[in-house]
């Protein structure tokens, strides 16, 4: 899609947009919690290049009382003193391992079964079939990865692959195929030995899907 | 607005994902893993700009 150019990187102003009207397409809100799984599914999908680094350094958080702005204040500040090679190394040896497997397995079917591509993946499949969503090839991870689930849920509330997708279907989604592992994944992550640049990661996530199950239960 | 629609939004401004409590970089996501299917027919091609995409691009200040 080739849009990944330089001006959206620093372009948090979305929240000064004086435009505040209750019946455009898609809400405030969740413009907010698609960027939040963007920025998660970005930096799980592969190792962050400088273009995603410079992303989470600009990130600022206010951490005043509010525990999902002080994971992105603690993000922004260890981002600014990770260079490149260091997050890379982080990432490889959170997800890939040196010779054995990594620390984590972000997969849906691990975590629901302890097997690798297991039912849970050929449900989703299923799914994102009904969806009309498919994957793109690019990536050879299978679908239940962590960061690809953050992709569909950016997907539906955006409607990057028909029209957004109604809250209804976001939260059949979600409750099916996040709310039962991902929290433990970041959990996971949250305390992993590997992780410096990805522990605050583990606690946005970590919050983020308790949110997003709390207000999924709000819309019903 | 409906009042259900209230109480969320107010919850995720509570939450701290909306609000400015953080101000995350709208993220270009070059989707790595999925795409809209193409249909049987073959006549779409994966991804459309609907009204609501380009809100989103818009808005998000690509």
């Amino acid at each position: 899609m080739g849009r990944n150019g330089e001006e959206g990187l620093k372009g948090p102003e979305l929240l000064d947009n004086p435009t505040e009207q209750s019946d455009r397409a898609i809400a405030e809100e969740d413009l907010e919690r698609a960027h939040l799984y963007a920025l998660l599914a970005r930096v799980l999908a592969e190792p962050m290049g400088d273009e995603t680094l410079e992303v989470v350094r600009a990130i600022e958080g206010k951490s005043d009382g509010n525990e999902l702005g002080g994971a992105f204040a603690a993000l922004g500040t260890v981002a600014v003193r990770t260079p490149r090679g260091s997050a890379e190394d982080e990432y490889s040896a959170l997800f890939y391992g040196d010779g054995a497997r990594g620390e984590l397995l972000p997969y849906a079917s691990y975590y629901l079964t302890g097997f690798l591509l297991e039912k849970p993946l050929a449900n989703l499949r299923g799914d994102m079939a009904a969806l009309g969503i498919q994957t793109s090839g690019i990536s050879k991870e299978p679908e239940d990865h962590i960061a690809c689930l953050c992709e569909i849920m950016h997907g539906l509330i955006t409607g990057a692959f028909n029209e957004p997708a109604s809250l209804e279907t976001q939260k059949k989604f979600f409750m099916t195929h996040m709310a039962p592992w991902a929290g433990q994944f970041f959990t996971d992550l949250e305390g992993a030995e590997s992780a410096t640049l990805y522990m605050p990661v583990g606690t946005i996530g970590r919050l983020f899907m308790a949110i997003e199950a709390q207000a999924f239960e709000l819309a019903a | 607005m409906t009042k259900t629609k209230k109480s969320r939004r107010d919850f995720l401004k509570a939450a701290g994902v909306t609000g400015g409590v953080a101000a995350v970089a709208a993220v270009a996501l070059s989707s790595k893993s999925v795409k809209a299917a193409v249909p049987e027919s073959g006549k779409s091609a994966g991804y459309r700009e609907t009204e609501h995409v380009k809100k989103y691009y818009e808005l998000a200040r690509f």
